[in-house]
């Protein structure tokens, strides 16, 4: 075995010593037979001839030598190679499509590998990552849940499968002011070991104390993260030991975070503050630290020789007592895993795998595309062929040349595929992974991997074996031929008419999908009831600095009157939960009902111009007035499809709904507005006055303007911070970069597909070109005697376009079929009734059909351009 | 005479069962040993060689010859030793059997 090894390695690696060696041995017996016979009595020249004669020829005895050493195999590969290259640099432009068809393929198959590993599959960027295990607390849904201070700090004290026990609220918005700049931005809450369980050094300074963790609201301290060090403080190391106001309280700032610190979420880090100060960096509870105030994420070390399903196990049986009696939507479980890549839905995971569909479906179109080219070259190849196989090459062998050089391809079109799937990846991480929905930028690892790699290495030697197994089959066939048979032209058409077919089908399917998914994209930004161009948005956290309501709603109403006097503003409104066409969830019902008809409903609090601020056609009633305040009576406005609910008999206007205990007249009914794939039914919505909850204070302005909404902005914050310089303004966006920001998969899909369906439309009108001029020039001695007989031009021409054209249409008939199945299966990312599908995929069809017609009139023409006297003068 | 079909590498081991030889050698003992009934084919016997060489049953140093030039030298290894055991005796009870066969009438 090791021998065997050894010999081939030595025979590979040493090849001239091994040959010389061979040539040495061989020399020394003739030498020896010569001797031996010289002192029989011949004379040397009758020596030598006579052993020469009985050794036999010494170049076969040598290459049987070679056969029996075992190298021979890795001999004539790199012979295949040798003659590979020799035969593609002879024919560069069918080597050029093909290496740039497989880079676009293959470039597909990265793009989508990278995004899954960023997305799925990466392991932290921490020192010693496999040790790192996410606690979180389950819900019964899919999201998973945050937990509460006493309860981290129960599992912390009483879990022994982990070393250590960090609790963190790495999404924290944290209004920091320095000297005279303030703004928002994302910070953390950590715990004092959350540091050193992740193997972080400070580059400056120290990290936290576990005495500065020990006792509420005591230690105001502060560590930056490395990028805020740097704009906020110039990377002065001064910094250290001076002080910032996060929230409105002084901090000192004690260190400074490493440039590359463990990212938790795509969220960066600028500010970390310790637990114990957990009540200045979250307001939404009365009191942060409570049990019942869920707002940490928890990570931990697993202790030596310890496994996650140990950890899961253990932590399952320490879990708070109350938890097991928890309904569906409260912590009522534990899951212990590996966090593995920055995704924090299901959502994308489905993305990844659909794109991941596509870009295979991709690479099986340009492996049909080049079967098809290639083996219309190799038919040109045939005379080659013939000479090689009468000089002794078996079929198999010319097989394994086909093959080998199309791998040379294939790996040439690889390299070039993940080249190109970084300049991808870096598009998609500029325009959908650098800014979140509320404006904060957003940092996500696409740097290259090992799986990226693999998975390209996979897809180039795939595809090359793919579009080479048709070449080498009919190679093979043709090759056990005698070299002269007659060519027939018509029997190859036929087979690449089917790969054709395919192709078309493919990329009608890809064209329509990539429609659906581009309007979907659009739709989802002027929708159904709604249009969210030429709104800007505000966010103002009064709350952040201990505003009381009533002090707050004074505030916001002046917020209102002083945007409204604004020019070239149409309308301004505001909402207390959630995001402009978003909100929470409410309990309603109607007087008199039972506790089980209770209905959960969308909610939100809204100001008034509301539904004109977001073009939602108010179908009865009024909308609320400056009027609707706590001292008015309560009111409300409902959807469509709460009215119908609540009142299935007609009269909706004025009946009395309870909205969370209150009762509260219907004063309006609005177009059902949300934004709501296919998938998703429509939702019951109910809105009260922003005026009429006496809770509320912070809230998100909307402002309707007849300009450029993006160009608005700073204006508007312009007029508000002289109201009150202390409130912080945060998420100055527009609408539609919020909504591109909610609905990133819809866009990533549309831009993804779109690709794919360009390049699929592409290779099928190059394949559809090449497999007609092939076969026009194999006819053109046919031509010239249609011609000679007096065959019209105009015929000739329609008779190509039509056999051509016969092609495209039967598999675009087939792709109208796919797509409205491939429809189905991304339809949770369409948006927009399904009635107007059917449009989309005509326009596929024509779209491919076209494309199918400019490449077949191209050959067409020259066959009518065919002069019957030089065709005829051919061969 | 011809060499049966898969003797060759029976008679090689043999041949260097006692003392290490080199190529020439091998072929000129074969022929004397056997009285010049049998004749090894030069275009058989070095890819033989090279062949038991790569499985591992001989081994080859360069050293030098008698008269003085470089030659490579095969010497049988544990392994070999086992197979020329096993192949003498398949080879004797085959032997057997066919002259069994043939003697019988």
């Amino acid at each position: 075995m090791f021998t065997d090894l050894y010999f081939r390695l030595r025979a590979l690696v040493r090849r001239q010593a091994v040959e010389r060696e061979l040539g040495d041995e061989l020399r020394f017996h003739l030498d020896h037979q010569i001797e031996k016979y010289v002192a029989a009595g011949m004379t040397p020249a009758d020596a030598a001839r006579r052993a020469r004669i009985e050794f036999g020829g010494v170049d076969q005895v040598t290459e049987a030598c070679r056969d029996a050493r075992g190298v021979s195999l890795v001999d004539t590969l790199l012979q295949d190679l040798r003659y590979g290259g020799r035969m593609l640099r002879r024919s560069p432009m069918f080597s050029c499509i093909a290496i740039a068809t497989i880079a676009l393929a293959t470039a597909a198959i990265a793009t989508v590998t990278s995004l899954a590993d960023t997305l799925m599959w990466r392991h932290l960027r921490a020192a010693d990552a496999a040790t790192l295990v996410s606690v979180s607390a389950t819900r019964g849904r899919p999201t998973e849940g945050v937990v509460s201070y006493p309860d981290y700090a129960s599992f912390r004290d009483r879990a022994t499968t982990v070393s250590g026990l960090a609790a963190h609220y790495s999404t924290a918005p944290l209004f920091v002011a320095v000297g005279a700049t303030a703004k928002e931005v994302n910070g953390a809450v950590v715990s004092a070991n959350y540091f050193p369980l992740l193997g972080l050094q400070p580059v400056l300074g120290r990290f936290f104390h576990a005495d500065e963790d020990r006792v509420p609201d005591r230690d105001r301290v502060a560590v930056l993260g490395y990028d805020f060090w740097r704009t906020w403080f110039a990377a002065d190391p001064s910094a250290v030991g001076s002080a910032l106001t996060v929230n409105g309280v002084p901090f000192t700032i004690v260190g400074v975070a490493p440039a590359n610190p463990v990212a938790l979420t795509p969220l960066p880090v600028n500010v970390y503050i310790p637990t114990m100060m957990l009540r200045v960096g979250y307001r939404w509870c009365k009191d942060s630290l409570a049990s019942d105030c869920n707002t940490l994420g928890m990570v931990g070390r697993l202790a030596g020789g310890r496994s996650v399903a140990e950890a899961a196990a253990e932590f399952a049986a320490i879990m708070p007592e109350r938890w097991r009696h928890a309904p569906v939507g409260e912590n009522r479980g534990v899951a212990v895993r590996q966090p593995r890549g920055m995704s924090e839905d299901d959502e994308e995971p489905r993305l990844v795998a659909t794109l991941g569909a596509v870009a295979i479906l991709l690479l099986v179109v340009c492996c049909a595309n080049l079967g098809g080219l290639l083996s219309a070259q190799s038919a040109s190849r045939q005379d080659e062929f013939a000479i090689r196989v009468s000089l002794g090459a078996g079929p198999l062998r010319i097989a394994r040349q086909v093959i080998t050089e199309s791998l040379l391809l294939a790996l040439a079109g690889g390299a070039g595929g993940l080249v190109l799937s970084r300049v991808f990846i870096g598009a998609l991480s500029r325009m959908f992974f650098s800014m979140d929905d509320e404006g904060h930028p957003l940092v996500y690892d696409f740097s290259p991997s090992m799986p990226i790699l693999l998975a390209t290495l996979a897809a180039a030697l795939a595809a090359g074996l793919l579009f080479s197994a048709v070449p080498a089959m009919t190679a093979v066939r043709r090759s056990s031929l005698r070299p002269l048979a007659t060519r027939s032209t018509s029997a190859r058409w036929a087979a690449s008419r089917g790969l054709l077919a395919v192709q078309a089908a493919v990329a009608v399917a890809l064209v329509a999908t990539a429609a659906l998914l581009a309007s979907s994209a659009r739709l989802v930004l002027t929708g159904r009831n709604y249009d969210a161009s030429h709104v800007a948005l505000m966010r103002l956290r009064p709350r952040l600095v201990q505003y009381t309501p009533e002090r707050a709603q004074r505030f916001q109403r002046e917020v209102v009157e002083r945007l409204r006097a604004v020019p070239s503003v149409e309308s301004v409104s505001l909402v207390g939960v959630g995001s402009i066409l978003g909100g929470g969830t409410a309990k309603a019902t109607r007087p008199g009902w039972p506790k089980e008809q209770e209905m959960t409903v969308r909610y939100n609090e809204i100001g008034p111009a509301y539904f004109a601020t977001v073009r939602t056609p108010l179908l009865e009633g009024r909308e609320f007035t400056d009027g609707d305040t706590l001292q008015a009576a309560p009111v409300a406005v409902v959807n469509e499809t709460l009215a119908s609910r609540l009142e299935p008999d007609g009269r909706r206007l004025g009946a009395v709904i309870v909205i969370n205990g209150t009762p509260r007249q219907v004063v309006g009914i609005v177009a059902d507005a949300a934004i709501i794939s296919r998938t998703q039914a429509a939702q019951p919505w109910a809105y009260i006055p922003f005026w009429q909850n006496a809770g509320a204070i912070d809230s998100r302005i909307a402002v309707r303007t007849s300009g450029d909404p993006a160009a608005l902005l700073p204006e508007l914050a312009r007029e508000v911070h002289p109201i009150d310089p202390a409130v912080p303004i945060a998420d100055t966006i527009t609408l539609p970069v919020q909504i591109a920001g909610l609905t990133r998969p819809v866009r990533v899909a549309a831009l993804f597909i779109g690709y794919a369906a360009a390049l699929a439309m592409l290779l099928t009108a190059i394949g559809l070109y090449g497999a007609l001029a092939f076969a026009v020039s194999r006819r053109t001695k046919e031509i010239g005697i249609r011609l000679a007989l007096g065959a019209g031009r105009g015929r000739l021409v329609a008779s190509i376009v039509r056999e051509g054209l016969g092609v495209v249409l039967a598999g675009a008939a087939v792709g109208v079929v796919l797509a409205i199945f491939a429809s189905r299966l991304v339809a949770s990312l369409l948006y927009g009734s399904a009635g107007s599908d059917w449009l989309f995929y005509a326009a596929a069809a024509a779209a491919v059909g076209v494309a199918g017609l400019g490449a077949s009139l191209m050959p067409a023409r020259r066959a009518a351009g065919v002069e019957p006297i030089v065709a005829l003068r051919q061969e | 005479m011809d060499l049966p079909q898969g003797t060759l590498d029976l008679l090689i081991l043999k041949a260097i069962a006692l003392e290490r030889q080199h190529g020439w050698a091998i072929s000129e003992r074969i022929e004397q040993i056997s009285n010049n009934a049998l004749k090894v084919n030069q275009g058989s016997l070095y890819p033989a060689l090279h062949r038991l060489e790569r499985r591992g049953w001989i081994k080859a140093d360069w050293d030098v010859s008698d008269n003085n030039r470089r030659a490579k030298y095969y010497q049988l290894t544990k392994k070999g030793q086992k197979q020329l055991e096993e192949q003498t005796g398949a080879w004797r009870s085959l032997s057997a059997a066919i002259n069994l066969l043939l003697d019988h009438s």
